[in-house]
């Protein structure tokens, strides 16, 4: 384990992670949108903070999982975790640190009865779609569809 | 998620939502809106919850390694009576919090903020009642002295003024305060929460873990808010200041700062095994996050006005602004915001009563520090009876006419006066006789 791994600390999301999920989000992007966080981190608080994680690094965020636990969707009647957003700070991405995050969001899901992890990811993003078959995603029976109505 | 849900006899409930009928009027408006505010979360249940799968050792303190205790006689006189005093004092905090929500939810300029703090509101019930189920549950009366009836009724007859803690005894001026308290001052509750976790007292500890998940919530409804205004104030709404908001903050500050007990105390809690770190050090660690937040939102502040700054030129220009105490880029330092000093008008701790200034300067004239602190809180609070209380008591300490522990007993309370009915309106500002007080010391 390197010295980075033996210092980073995961846990569970909090209200003031928005600023640090901005920031990495900004980095990974190129544009600042905080008004679309404060959104998505209230939903998640208010559902299950603990089925969403942070990686911390002295004190710094530098990498987020979030994440929900449901049932019933799209006829998938078995409790399942869904990853929706995550991302790890460039400069400290290649340490391992999304693979601990995932970990910890399985470990969350499975205490509280998930049988299958579940995402989405665009078929364009190549380097998304490796990191999720890295940790033990592989292609679904499900498809997604969509329909452009405007 | 792993938790037991269970309700309290009929009769207690009952009682709970006679309080409700009362103190929390709108609590209807909540479920006929949820879908609305909150898709597809679970409905609100007012029950208690208690986790499942906690550990049955004892974590901290005296009985490390023993077994967890699950009944009060089994942790022994001393601790038991601490502990019971910890419950009602966590059960005054949350009825407490509704009743000053309550007062001003409905001046909130949005619907979404508004609906943010009713679920609040309901989720502090909930709390409420989860401490009333941890006192009906077990025979507390070998310690307490009171039936179960009595302890219940008299929580429930506390009003705003009559809690166990200050902070819940002071009035909201206007659905800043709603905010703001959210942010400061349920942000205490959060660190007496995770800190209780490892209680040795079972069913307590039990009760944390689900309170701690909808605390999340809660300081989420505070703080989420404030990044919207700051960012509004930024862009010129003249409806939202961060003046205002400077002035929130310094009305609850100092008394989230002593929520959480003297600075010298908490050996006791850790040594029975209650709670896990001393006052001082939660103190310390609360009063850090909260500059860590209050950053944050100045970050907002300056992106919002100046949106062609990078990240680091926007983190660069607060810490000069801080530093310097100018004006920069067309920002003044007092367009953002800062946290009082940790001395700043306190009434209980170490620095009750000394008069210290917003920055940590030293009054040595009490006039001069009133109208310091005139200056520094919001207008209508200085109205307040608090705030006349204070201001006469500071002034007997200065003048060496009362000492400083006298003037941290003699705050004005709400007294039940008679009346039966649990929620009574019978309760009066009720000074207690001040025995004749002898010459004491002055605080200077």
């Amino acid at each position: 384990m390197s010295a980075v791994a033996e210092q980073i600390r995961i846990r569970s999301l909090t209200e003031l992670d928005v600023a640090r999920i901005v920031a990495i989000d900004e980095r990974l992007t190129g544009v600042y949108r905080p008004d679309v966080w404060e959104g998505r981190i209230m939903y998640y608080l208010r559902r299950d903070p603990d089925a969403c994680q942070v990686a911390e690094l002295n004190g710094k965020v530098v990498g987020f999982m979030l994440s929900d636990l449901r049932g019933g969707e799209f006829g998938l009647e078995e409790t399942s975790g869904w990853v929706e957003r995550f991302g790890v700070d460039p400069d400290f991405q290649g340490r391992s640190i999304g693979r601990r995050l995932f970990e910890a969001v399985v470990e969350h899901m499975k205490r509280h009865g998930a049988t299958a992890m579940r995402t989405l990811v665009e078929r364009s993003d190549s380097d998304l779609a490796s990191f999720l078959r890295a940790v033990g995603f592989e292609d679904a029976p499900l498809t997604a569809l969509e329909m452009r109505i405007a | 998620m792993n938790v037991e849900q269970t309700t309290l006899p009929k009769k207690y409930h009952d009682a709970v939502l006679h309080w409700q009928r009362h103190n929390f009027p709108d609590y209807g408006l909540l479920p006929e809106n949820w879908q609305k505010y909150f898709p597809n979360d679970p409905e609100f249940c007012l029950c208690a919850k208690m986790e499942v799968g906690m550990g049955d050792k004892v974590e901290v303190g005296d009985a490390k390694g023993e077994k967890r205790r699950e009944k009060p006689a089994e942790l022994g006189e001393e601790p038991a009576k601490h502990l019971i005093a910890i419950i009602r004092a966590q059960a005054s905090t949350e009825f407490g919090s509704i009743q000053q929500h309550e007062g001003t939810l409905a001046r909130a300029q949005d619907d979404e903020d508004r609906f943010w703090v009713l679920r609040v509101m309901a989720e502090e019930l909930r709390h409420g009642y989860q401490m009333l189920h941890l006192l009906v549950e077990q025979d507390w009366s070998a310690v307490s002295g009171q039936k179960a009836e009595e302890i219940v009724e008299e929580i429930l007859s506390m009003q705003t003024g009559s809690h166990v803690l200050d902070a819940f005894n002071l009035e909201y001026d206007s659905f800043v305060d709603n905010v703001v308290f959210a942010a400061v001052i349920d942000r205490v509750g959060k660190y007496q929460l995770s800190m209780q976790r490892v209680c040795s007292y079972k069913p307590f500890a039990a009760s944390m873990p689900p309170m701690l998940r909808e605390e999340a919530f809660h300081l989420a409804a505070g703080v989420i808010p404030l990044r919207r205004w700051v960012q509004r104030a930024a862009q010129g709404n003249a409806l939202i200041t961060t003046q205002a908001i400077q002035k929130a903050f310094n009305k609850w500050m100092p008394r989230g700062l002593e929520m959480f007990g003297h600075e010298k105390g908490g050996e006791s809690n850790i040594r029975f095994g209650f709670k896990n770190m001393k006052n001082a050090e939660a103190q310390s660690l609360y009063y850090e996050e909260c500059k860590r937040m209050v950053a944050d939102l100045n970050q907002r502040f300056i992106r919002a006005r100046l949106p062609k700054l990078s990240p680091e030129e926007a983190e660069a220009l607060a810490d000069r602004l801080m530093k310097d105490r100018g004006k920069h880029e067309g920002i003044s330092h007092e367009d953002l915001i800062q946290l009082p000093d940790k001395a700043f008008f306190r009434r209980k701790g170490d620095a009750a009563f000394t008069m210290v200034g917003f920055a940590g300067e030293a009054f040595t004239d009490v006039e001069d520090y009133v109208r310091h602190l005139a200056a520094h809180l919001p207008e209508p609070y200085l109205h307040s009876r608090d705030m006349k209380q204070y201001v006469e008591s500071l002034r007997q300490v200065a003048a060496g006419t009362m000492t400083t522990d006298q003037a941290m007993k003699k705050m004005p309370a709400l007294k039940r006066v008679g009346g039966m009915c649990p929620c009574s309106r019978s309760v009066r500002w009720v000074m207690e006789a001040v025995e004749e007080l002898p010459a004491a010391h002055s605080q200077s």
